[in-house]
């Protein structure tokens, strides 16, 4: 479950103060596939940074799985991003140069899991999304779909309980979209993860069980 | 992160940056590549000393002196200094304690001691080769038979024995000067040194009486000073030296005349009888450090042959370090290479350091895979340094060692294992030093700003 009290985020000071978040409180049940919905500026991403730990809020408290992001030192935060949490994002981040093997390899070495559980555990990630054919391929070579079937692998090879997706389809065609779409609703599904989608496309937003509507800070709307 | 696991992929985040890595690697190299010949310089010569002193220098010599500015490379001190009635001036206005007879006396009667040798300072006017009307000037000097050198033709004595008193031992440098072609050619020859008295300041009316007793022909005799002729036959030309140390670019006589000649030549002067230094044996049984001390109560420097290898190895530490201090400056520069090619190369890969941090990579873990890309890059550029200082030194060994004369199986550079690795060692440290800068840069990085640069 994801909590937030009165969540506040400003940048700035004087004249120049800027209010990204104001005053949000929002809960999140946990196996939900959720769509966070908003035009670019209105605060969707910096609660979707907030809520991952990757930013403070200015005031206001986030709980995820029944712990306070706040209280957690730098080091406990990095290890709740490496173990319970992951990240998609719209222009993919995979690592040109390294193998599709070497991309997946990177959230589990940075878990700290052993050696010997890696293999099966990348195999696994890389076949639910279909490119066990291209384990050995830098990822440069892949094409846009395919590099954001990469990061999904690369996401869910830790079996994270909360999956974060920043715009995801936003770089992708239509038809390749639909297979990303559905790669994640699965992975939300099977593992009964809660899945927060950030995205502007109605269409994506419509598929998904809970709409939080974002405009200029504040919460619009919450279509359940 | 598991560090394992952060080398591995600095390594091939090098691995697909071939050519970058390797032009940083290839600076470093400089550095690595001028340092590795200075330590072989070092080891080289200092192992060539080492038997050179060995062979040449018998450990039972002590080089006496009363004057500390003698020894060492302090050099001849020229400053005004208060004047001693005991001190004597040897060229250039220098001005050294000296040993008298009464010194040498003393030296002898030492328990640990077994004899005494004074170095004469001889000034000889000219000398003449036999069946050559030219006269020339270069310097004598009596025989050291501490110091065994090599013979061109003619035979020397054994170590630590003296040349016969009316031999005289040519160095085969001067043999075209003197227009002889082969050194033993050269064998049995004569050759006359002239020596001359300084004149004697006499009072007027000491000239008065001179003049009253012997008339003019008396006058002339003690105003123009003396001169004396000896003749000495070639016992043996002495072959070029091997190194500097044994310096015999002078004709050697033996030490009654050099005694002999010295007497005559400084007779009524103020370094009559009057040593710069003296060398002198320590009984067999006897350690030289003990019978060292021993002399040093008594207000002499002295020095043994360790101690003269000491003063020769401070040269070696000298080029050694002229050497070095190249390799450091290439270093220096290398240093600023890694910190730019790092620094770009965490400015090109905000994005992927971004996701790292989102994923949970910490900022030291991220630190640490920059340096250890900088180490990668300073252990291939060391190797690759090593390997080609390594490389070059032992083509160029044999032809050097030829050049320079030093003998079968010795070479001036001698390269060995373990300064190397050190050395390897403290290049991959100085480029983590250099990587030190880049990957703060990186390991601060706010992920969100990264997370945007896409």
């Amino acid at each position: 479950m994801i909590e937030l009290t009165g969540i506040t985020k400003t940048y700035g000071k004087g004249e120049n103060l800027f209010t990204a978040l104001d005053n949000i409180d929002l809960t999140i049940p946990d196996a939900t596939v959720v769509a966070v919905v908003g035009k670019s500026g209105s605060g969707k991403s910096t609660m979707m940074h907030i809520m991952s730990g990757l930013d403070r809020p200015t005031t206001g408290v986030v709980t995820v799985n029944g712990r306070k992001l706040q209280d957690l030192s730098k080091k406990e935060l990095d290890k709740f991003r490496a173990q319970e949490i992951s990240f998609i994002f719209q222009s993919f981040f995979v690592q040109g140069n390294d193998s599709c093997y070497d991309n997946v390899s990177l959230p589990l070495e940075i878990a700290g899991l052993p050696r010997a559980e890696r293999p099966g555990r990348i195999a696994a990630a890389l076949e639910s999304v279909e490119l066990t054919d291209k384990t050995k391929q830098k990822a440069k070579n892949l094409s846009g779909g395919q590099k954001q079937r990469l990061a999904i692998a690369r996401a869910i090879a830790g079996r994270p309980k909360i999956l974060f997706a920043d715009e995801p389809t936003g770089n992708l065609d239509t038809a390749t979209g639909a297979i990303v779409e559905k790669l994640l609703f699965d992975y939300a599904r099977d593992n009964k993860a809660t899945l927060v989608i950030v995205t502007h496309d109605q269409d994506l937003a419509n598929k998904c069980q809970m709409q939080i509507y974002v405009k200029d800070g504040k919460i619009t709307e919450v279509k359940q | 992160m598991k560090r394992i696991d952060i080398a591995r992929r600095a390594a091939r985040n090098l691995k697909q940056a071939k050519i970058r890595t390797l032009l940083t690697a290839l600076a470093i190299s400089v550095g690595a590549f001028t340092l590795t010949l200075s330590l072989a310089i070092g080891a080289g010569t200092r192992e060539y000393f080492a038997k050179f002193l060995e062979t040449n220098v018998n450990p039972q010599s002590l080089f006496v002196v009363a004057d500390k500015n003698l020894v060492g490379f302090s050099g001849g001190n020229s400053d005004p200094k208060e004047y001693d009635p005991n001190a004597a001036s040897f060229g250039g206005g220098a001005s050294y304690k000296t040993l008298g007879e009464s010194d040498l006396t003393k030296i002898r009667a030492n328990k640990n001691i077994s004899g005494v040798q004074p170095n004469y300072n001889l000034q000889a006017t000219y000398f003449t080769y036999q069946g050559n009307t030219k006269k020339f000037t270069g310097s004598i000097m009596m025989y050291d038979k501490m110091i065994r050198g090599e013979a061109a033709a003619g035979k020397l004595p054994l170590l630590g024995q003296m040349i016969g008193a009316d031999d005289v031992v040519v160095p085969e440098s001067y043999l075209k000067a003197l227009g002889v072609n082969k050194p033993a050619d050269a064998i049995g020859k004569t050759i006359t040194v002239r020596v001359t008295q300084p004149v004697k300041k006499l009072s007027e009316t000491e000239l008065q009486n001179i003049y009253a007793a012997g008339g003019l022909d008396a006058l002339a005799a003690v105003t123009q000073g003396k001169t004396k002729d000896v003749t000495f036959t070639i016992s043996a030309v002495a072959a070029k030296p091997a190194t500097a140390l044994g310096d015999t670019n002078q004709l050697a006589i033996s030490d009654t005349k050099a005694h002999e000649l010295t007497d005559f030549t400084t007779e009524g002067t103020a370094q009559y009888q009057r040593y710069l230094g003296a060398v002198a044996m320590v009984k067999d049984g006897v350690k030289p450090e003990n019978a060292k001390a021993e002399l040093e109560k008594s207000g002499y420097v002295v020095k043994t042959a360790r101690d003269l290898q000491g003063i020769l190895f401070t040269v070696v530490n000298v080029v050694q370090g002229i050497v070095a201090g190249f390799g450091v400056l290439a270093l220096l520069a290398s240093v600023f290479g890694i910190i730019n090619t790092q620094y770009i190369s965490v400015l090109e890969r905000t994005g992927q350091i971004g996701l790292m941090k989102a994923l949970g990579m910490s900022g030291r873990a991220i630190g640490k895979l920059f340096r250890y890309e900088a180490a990668w890059i300073g252990f291939l550029g060391a190797i690759l340094g090593a390997l080609g200082g390594i490389g070059l030194g032992t083509l160029l060994n044999p032809w050097i060692s030829r050049k320079m004369s030093l003998g079968a199986g010795s070479h001036l550079l001698i390269f060995q294992p373990l300064p190397i690795c050190l050395l390897i060692l403290a290049l991959v440290l100085v480029a983590i030093v250099a990587g030190w800068f880049p990957s703060r840069k990186a390991a601060r990085l706010d992920p969100i700003e990264a997370l945007r640069t896409e």
